[in-house]
């Protein structure tokens, strides 16, 4: 899904997480180019808000990482791609964390899950000790 | 970016004015529930009309202070919750639980007033 | 005109992003086409007029054109740009100012609602009359007028090409407005009294729909600072799950803005499916009908209905 995502690729925004403050950047970056790719409505807030889940998981369980922000065009039909990325210990048992009320940090252990159903797409890979990547997508309507 | 609380006869209002930082939002509990304290609050009205966004954490928050200042005496009540971000938190399976909410300011005075006379004694 | 251009341009950002490359490749435009479309320039520019009547002279036998010929300055423009066609035509230049001048001409016969077959037949009469052309500068040689004919045909195609495009890309946009309006009239919130909203749905809710009733509720309930929300389902025959779960968002998202919905006229299938869902339905304020609805609401707003006794005069019998 990643590289489906490299080929739509538009615009590319690099946001770095290693800071509190860092987490509302890059939500906010996120809605601009949500909007510039026509996403309108409720769609904006659902994308800040999942981008929010994800950037403070990084900062939670990682320290660090980044937030990649693309636009897509897939099919004449347009959407954003968000990739979280961290190189932290990484997530043992990633259906476990994809449970709701699942939380080893400082969480209602709704960010993953949640994030999940905001979105129209999701995939989480993680290797232990080397880090996690979150891709996921919202479609224009 | 702190957040200004206002003291308005026996209730606190906390109106935050743009998006808060986990920090602030942490900020924002401990001096809502210090000031509680400091003024025998018996209400507390948190105005999050210009947050654009309401997160597991910032729900989680708002979640502790309505319970802890309810230890303290006072009862809280969330306004200005925005349609988009109402949307989104039912979504992703936010609940405020006993938490009340109002429409704006306005009406959450009126909420609080009714919720403390019905808790007075004999009222 | 500045609502053609608004729709032309529309169009051009489509059409673009099929490629105008890929087009040429569909219609196999090779180098040899162009070659043999260049012998022909002169002598099409030197019967220019006489094409371009053959297009026109064709929509002119017809009522069903009317639209084109009803409006002087429109028809004036579509001869102008067909002339300008056919210049192109024959200029050996297929890139994307081509493909643009196409999408303007197509623009325009979309704005006067050319019907498809009518343009497909003008513009038959059209190539006729510059293959018979094509046909009569090489006397004696069928084969290679056959060659230039056939030549030249890839490029009509090509155009067919781009104006059905334009032509479907604006029917289709004229649906999606229709079906937009139709949706938002459909489900009306309706002030009945102060802070109290009556939402009567009507008719089979889909997913799409389901969203902008929600969208549609939570902003009407900031917009008339809404406390009771009375949603009327009884013209709603059956929910699949997904949107009686949608509904249930809905009613727990005005919740969060500090507003209380009432469901009445819940159907006995309807029911059935809020049950089946498995979800926590004791926070759902349902009435049975949209009176009891009422009757809850104004109770909630802490209105008091009181009957005043109704004074009825009566003659003494006498």
């Amino acid at each position: 899904m990643v590289d489906e995502a490299r080929e739509g690729l538009e615009g590319e925004l690099l946001v770095p997480i290693e800071r509190d403050p860092d987490v509302v950047t890059a939500r906010q970056k996120g809605r601009e180019m949500a909007v510039e790719a026509g996403l309108s409505g409720s769609d904006l807030t659902l994308i800040a808000t999942a981008i929010s889940e994800v950037a403070r998981n990084i900062l939670v369980y990682a320290g660090h990482g980044e937030i990649i922000l693309r636009q897509l065009e897939r099919n004449g039909r347009r959407g954003v791609c968000v990739i979280a990325r961290d190189e932290g210990p990484g997530i043992q048992d990633i259906p476990l964390a994809m449970q709701d009320g699942y939380s080893t940090g400082r969480s209602l252990g709704l960010g993953l899950p949640g994030a999940k159903r905001l979105m129209d797409d999701f995939e989480i890979v993680s290797e232990v000790g080397k880090g996690v990547t979150v891709t996921m997508m919202k479609w224009r309507r | 970016m702190v957040v200004p609380i206002l003291k308005q006869s026996d209730v606190l209002i906390a109106s935050i004015q743009a998006a808060l930082t986990d920090a602030d939002l942490l900020q924002l509990r401990d001096d809502l529930l210090a000031k509680v304290g400091q003024y025998r609050s018996r209400g507390v009205v948190i105005d999050v009309t210009a947050l654009d966004v309401m997160d597991s954490f910032a729900t989680r928050t708002l979640r502790s202070i309505a319970e802890a200042a309810r230890l303290r005496g006072a009862r809280t009540v969330i306004v200005g919750i925005q349609p988009e971000v109402a949307i989104t938190m039912v979504q992703l399976g936010l609940v405020l639980g006993a938490v009340s909410t109002a429409l704006d300011l306005e009406e959450g005075l009126e909420l609080l007033g009714a919720l403390n006379r019905k808790d007075a004694p004999g009222g | 005109m500045a609502d053609d251009y608004a729709r032309a341009e529309r169009h051009l950002r489509d059409v673009a992003e099929y490629d105008v490359e890929r087009r040429r490749r569909y219609v196999d435009l090779q180098p040899i086409d162009i070659a043999q479309i260049g012998e022909l320039r002169e002598a099409i520019l030197n019967h220019l007029d006489a094409h371009v009547e053959a297009f026109f002279g064709y929509l002119a036998q017809y009522p069903e054109a009317s639209g084109l010929f009803s409006r002087r300055n429109l028809l004036e423009d579509a001869r102008r740009l067909k002339r300008e066609h056919l210049i192109a035509m024959v200029g050996g230049e297929y890139g994307r100012p081509y493909v643009e001048q196409r999408v303007a001409l197509g623009a325009l016969y979309s704005k006067v609602r050319l019907d498809i077959r009518l343009f497909l037949g003008a513009f038959q009469a059209l190539s006729r009359s510059i293959v018979n052309q094509i046909m009569a500068l090489s006397p004696g040689d069928g084969p290679k007028g056959f060659q230039r004919s056939e030549s030249l045909m890839k490029i009509v195609f090509f155009d067919i090409g781009i104006i059905m495009d334009v032509l479907i890309a604006d029917r289709e946009q004229t649906i999606t407005l229709q079906q937009e309006a139709i949706r938002e009239l459909s489900t009306p919130t309706l002030q009945v009294r102060d802070r109290l909203l009556i939402m009567p749905i009507i008719g089979v809710l889909d997913t799409h729909r389901a969203r902008q009733l929600t969208e549609g509720l939570l902003n009407a309930i900031r917009a008339n600072r809404a406390k009771v929300v009375v949603m009327d389902v009884t013209g709603v025959a059956t929910v699949d799950s997904k949107v009686a779960n949608h509904l249930l968002q809905t009613i727990a998202a005005a919740g969060l803005m500090g507003a209380e919905v009432i469901v009445t006229g819940l159907s006995a299938e309807v029911a059935q499916s809020l049950v089946t869902l498995g979800v926590d339905l004791t926070k759902l304020n349902a009435v049975g009908d949209l009176q009891g609805g009422l009757e809850e609401a104004e109770r909630l707003l802490g209105y008091e209905v009181v009957k005043t006794r109704v004074q009825v005069a009566r003659r003494p019998l006498d």
